[in-house]
């Protein structure tokens, strides 16, 4: 009998993948089963904790472009 | 699938069968849930007999069969069809439910005494009620619940408004469309809430109320047969109140709120059905014509239905002077100036930005502006051959901002793993994919990921048992 796990299925880049994977390398809070490079599953619980967490991590590595043009 | 996505069928689909048993003992409700599925049922019986005849190209024939599997088990799902399970010697049958088929024969026919289509009232009509007067009653009880989710945002530009009383403001609140105390204001679900069509902003708020109802010990049969009976009434019609029960009698007070229903105050005992509910079980023709109806009476204080000027360098003018319309507009625009009859301003990325973190989708935006586009627009569109009506750079360029912000798409369900063997996996993906659950599959790993397990698992005991 296979067996099913409830969770949610993130798609992302392998970039992005990569970052949470790194996340979760410190408690292992987060995934409950790494699928491939751009796919994983993890906790359903933890999503919004996740995205969170993920925008603080690109916010540290990214400069936003400004907008160009006046009023 | 456009039609069950719609909330008031995914808040069906969770009801139990015995709860549907009930539901269609009333002919009007057979009824109209027959309306909103007649696509469904269509297409299941179309596919059956395309497949008959077997004239079709191959590869239609397997989208059609598909359509079929999807729109099969959603009438399953509603208990509206019995279904037997495919076996190797009998082929699969699909029947009616014995109590659904019943009830439609008698609302079809029109026979029985159930009053289930109400009763009109046999007292002499109010002579000021007229459709106008309907029309305009309910629209002024819409906007106003409108705009009270809206303020929290357009503040500065809110006018006066006696609002919705309280009792809707509690709901908006325990629905989460609206938030109070130190960070009041509109949340995300508030917002998907302002742009969706009429028809679908009614269902919402009145699912929530039925939630709230089930706290509040009303019967949620009652209660749903009681609106799938407002759908089948007369516009423009007095019916009376005394045929119904005490709980239906309960939620009148509340329809009224809503703008759903007119009690005139001289006679307690009838009621008027507005535009709003009598279009709530029909089918997409009859939203736009909601909207008609809403546009008829919208001519005189906002002008034509069309205002939006949006320019290829972003800046947008909006010939408006409606609180409201100002109000959506400041969700995802960035205004900067107000007029005596518009408003400019630019879509900037922050001003998308921030409409996305409040769970706006970049389509919504540009469905919302191209709906409302001004007829200039759609003049010059005419003029080069029928091309798209917004600037292109600028749709472009909102959508490019949205997948700027959105690093990951997540769907929640069911991963299965640790198949025995490949045949039980072929088999299951295979399943999967017919009912349309499947989002995701990996061959070599033997895994798969749905997002509904209900039927899949039935099916897996199915095959246990085989």
């Amino acid at each position: 009998m296979p067996r099913a796990i409830r969770g949610v299925l993130v798609e992302c880049d392998p970039s992005i993948k990569s970052i949470i994977v790194k996340i979760d390398s410190e408690d292992h809070a987060f995934i409950v089963e790494d699928l491939d490079n751009q796919t994983l599953v993890i906790k359903e619980n933890m999503l919004a904790i996740l995205k969170m967490r993920l925008d603080e991590a690109l916010k540290e590595t990214q400069q936003p472009p400004s907008d160009s043009g006046s009023e | 699938m456009a039609v069950s996505t719609l909330a008031s069928f995914e808040y069906l689909e969770q009801l139990s069968g015995t709860t549907f048993q009930k539901l269609y003992r009333q002919p009007s409700t057979a009824l109209a849930i027959f309306r909103r599925m007649l696509p469904h049922l269509g297409r299941a019986s179309f596919a059956k007999k395309s497949n008959a005849t077997g004239s079709l190209v191959p590869g239609l024939l397997l989208t059609l069969r598909r359509q079929r599997d999807e729109a099969l088990s959603l009438l399953s799902r509603l208990y509206i069809v019995h279904i037997t399970a495919r076996t190797r010697d009998d082929p699969q049958v699909v029947s009616l439910t014995k109590g659904f088929r019943s009830s439609l024969q008698l609302a079809l026919t029109g026979g029985g005494n159930h009053q289930s289509f109400g009763v009109p009232s046999s007292d002499s009509a109010t002579a000021d009620v007229d459709l106008h007067y309907l029309d305009e009653y309910a629209r002024a009880q819409w906007e106003g619940i409108l705009h009270y989710v809206v303020s929290s945002v357009g503040e500065g530009m809110h006018q006066a408004s006696q609002g919705p009383t309280s009792a809707v403001k509690q709901l908006l609140k325990a629905g989460s469309l609206v938030t109070s105390g130190a960070h009041s204001g509109i949340t995300q679900a508030g917002f998907s809430f302002l742009l969706q069509e009429v028809n679908a902003q009614v269902w919402t708020l009145l699912l929530l109320w039925i939630k709230n109802a089930e706290q509040m010990e009303m019967d949620s049969v009652d209660v749903l047969s009681f609106l799938f009976m407002l759908g089948s009434l007369e516009l423009g019609r007095a019916y009376s109140t005394t045929t119904l029960s005490e709980s239906q009698r309960q939620m009148l007070k509340y329809l009224v709120d809503f703008g759903l229903v007119y009690i005139p105050r001289s006679t307690p005992n009838q009621f008027f059905p507005t535009r709003l509910s009598t279009t709530l079980t029909s089918d997409a023709t009859a939203l736009r014509s909601v909207a008609a109806g809403f546009d008829a009476v919208n001519t005189s204080a906002t002008g034509t239905k069309g205002f939006i000027i949006i320019e290829t360098n972003y800046r947008l003018y909006a010939y408006t002077t409606s609180p409201l319309q100002i109000a959506v507009l400041a969700l995802f625009t960035k205004l900067t100036t107000r007029y005596p009859n518009m408003v400019a301003g630019r879509i900037t990325r922050e001003s998308i930005y921030r409409a996305i973190s409040h769970g706006i989708t970049s389509d919504q935006v540009i469905s919302y502006l191209s709906t409302h586009a001004h007829p200039q627009l759609l003049k010059s569109s005419a003029a080069h051959g029928g091309g798209p009506v917004l600037p292109p750079t600028v749709v472009d360029q909102i959508r490019l901002w949205q997948i700027e912000n959105e690093r990951m798409k997540a769907t929640s369900g069911f991963l299965f793993k640790e198949f025995e063997s490949q045949k039980e996996y072929d088999a299951c993906v295979k399943y999967a994919d017919a009912i349309g659950v499947l989002v995701w599959k990996s061959d070599p790993k033997r895994m798969f990921f749905v997002s509904r397990v209900e039927q899949l698992r039935d099916y897996l005991k199915s095959r246990k048992t085989k």
